[in-house]
């Protein structure tokens, strides 16, 4: 009995060690370099420190969603990507995902997750060739999403509502 | 392809992710049998094999259950993220994913030479060889020890060989060849305790786990934790069939004494070869072979206490331990 007792205190010693060379180990990188994927306070701060000049902020934004973002991470390498989380007034779920980088591999569809695609129609956004997809999130809502690439850059906005908030947010990148 | 958008591809992720997840369950059941003084090797293999077979499911299961656990947002909160260290740059263009997938290809080298091209190469040998040799005359202890094991009783080659070699054939019509050096070396009770462990060799090819778990393994190739691991099982596997033997024979120091004369062997070296270097290393695999009879002799000597059962409650518990924490490595 008592040999279990020790056994059981070992194997959670162990456990906890394990937990804390994890959490030493996942943050060693973040000291030898500075700008791999972090959160930032302000897009203000992400341009200064990461010096993203292809970053385009909406002008417009429905009053249903909450400014400024909840969530801003970026990173400079090893592409760089800024993707911005918005959060619904009322619900406080997450209603608007950009995201914007270098790199196809650099998404966040997960976040807005579609169930269903019902229409993926090419969108004439100002002069840009973008492609526009309509189709629902859980539980039957809404959702849509418009991409396109500009020099590098590939600008993702997905969000959960029909297009014409949606197009009107990313005109107003564009400006 | 450039290595960030190798490692952010499902592929990548797949391959950086088994990996730490194996290393993950690796340590905290060596943890967990050294924690309860785990001896059995029956039980050991269980837990080897777990720390073999999970990380093949570990990333698609936990991708199914949660698809945004491979987003940014995720992974900024995870436990581990296996991408800050793969995309750190070390000098010039090289980065630490470079080096890793360095490893994966030394690793993926040695599971192709050293395991896949030897078992295809026996499988087809074993399938067209013709074993010759003088049939040995019946006994009643291998008739008694296949009786006990539920198997039929096997032909007992003598090959005439005067190194120390004694193996088993599988499959329907089992076999066992032993050369005659062997025999001659061998006392009556050391050659049956032998025999004992060749019977029960034959006795587990009958239900082919290890040769399951190896297909299994095949697809985590590349991965070093898996190759260390699948190792210690087959290990495991000779001491089963060591105490199989045992509890034949019921003569531990017969098995034990025959284990030292090959141990004897393998250690004496050759008249006619010049002395090594001091310097020079010992291959590897003779090396490896010399310590796992070493291991074998301790144990049969020493007469291990067998498990006293409930090993199942602890290797599921250390199982969703592993499980939880791995969720949260990415």
């Amino acid at each position: 009995m008592r040999s279990k007792a020790y056994g059981l205190l070992y194997i959670l010693l162990s456990v906890a060690a394990v937990l804390v060379v994890l959490k030493v180990f996942n943050w060693l990188p973040t000291m030898f370099q500075k700008d791999m994927m972090r959160r930032y306070n302000s897009v203000d701060e992400v341009q200064s420190k990461l010096n993203i000049r292809e970053l385009r902020i909406p002008a417009y934004f429905p009053q249903s969603i909450m400014w400024p973002p909840s969530e801003i991470l970026a990173q400079g390498k090893p592409y760089p990507a800024v993707l911005m989380i918005f959060k619904d007034v009322r619900t406080k779920a997450i209603t608007l995902v950009i995201s914007q980088g270098t790199s196809d591999a650099f998404s966040a569809n997960t976040l807005v997750p579609f169930v269903q695609v019902t229409r993926k129609v090419p969108f004439d956004l100002k002069t840009r060739k973008a492609i526009l997809e309509v189709g629902s999130c859980k539980d039957d809502e809404p959702c849509s999403r418009l991409s396109w690439s500009e020099k590098n850059f590939r600008t993702v906005i997905t969000m959960k509502s029909p297009p014409f908030e949606l197009i009107r947010i990313a005109e107003s990148m564009l400006e | 392809m450039s290595i960030s958008t190798f490692f952010g591809s499902l592929a990548g992720m797949y391959v950086a992710q088994s990996f730490c997840h194996s290393l993950v369950a690796s340590v905290l059941m060596d943890q967990a049998l050294r924690a309860w003084n785990v001896n059995d090797p029956a039980i050991k293999q269980r837990f080897r094999l777990t720390v073999v077979l999970y990380p093949i499911f570990s990333f698609p299961f936990y991708q199914a259950i949660n698809p945004a656990r491979g987003n940014a947002l995720f992974r900024l909160n995870a436990l581990f993220d296996f991408n800050r260290w793969l995309n750190m740059n070390l000098w010039g263009g090289v980065s630490f994913g470079h080096l890793f997938l360095i490893v994966l290809a030394i690793t993926s080298l040695i599971f192709l030479f050293q395991e896949m091209i030897p078992i295809l190469r026996h499988t087809l040998e074993s399938r067209t060889m013709e074993h010759e040799g003088a049939s040995r005359e019946p006994d009643p202890f291998i008739e008694s020890a296949s009786r006990a094991l539920s198997i039929d009783t096997p032909r007992i080659l003598i090959a005439e060989d005067d190194e120390l070699h004694i193996f088993s054939t599988t499959g329907k019509n089992a076999i066992i060849v032993v050369s005659t050096g062997l025999a001659e070396t061998l006392t009556p009770d050391e050659m049956h305790a032998a025999l004992a462990h060749e019977i029960a060799h034959i006795a587990r090819g009958r239900r082919p786990l290890v040769l399951a778990a190896f297909f299994l393994r095949m697809i985590l190739f590349f991965n070093p934790v898996a190759l260390v691991e699948f190792r210690r099982v087959v290990r495991n596997e000779e001491k089963i069939c060591d105490d199989i033997a045992v509890s034949l024979t019921h003569r531990p120091e017969a098995l034990a004494e025959a284990l030292k004369k090959f141990y004897a062997v393998s250690e004496t070296p050759e008249p006619d070869v010049k002395p090594k270097p001091l310097f020079t290393p010992v291959p590897l695999e003779e090396y490896s072979y010399n310590i796992q009879l070493d291991g074998r002799i301790e144990r049969l000597v020493q007469d291990p206490q067998r498990s006293t059962g409930g090993q199942w409650f602890l290797l599921a518990s250390v199982f969703l331990i592993v499980a939880c924490i791995n969720y949260f490595i990415v």
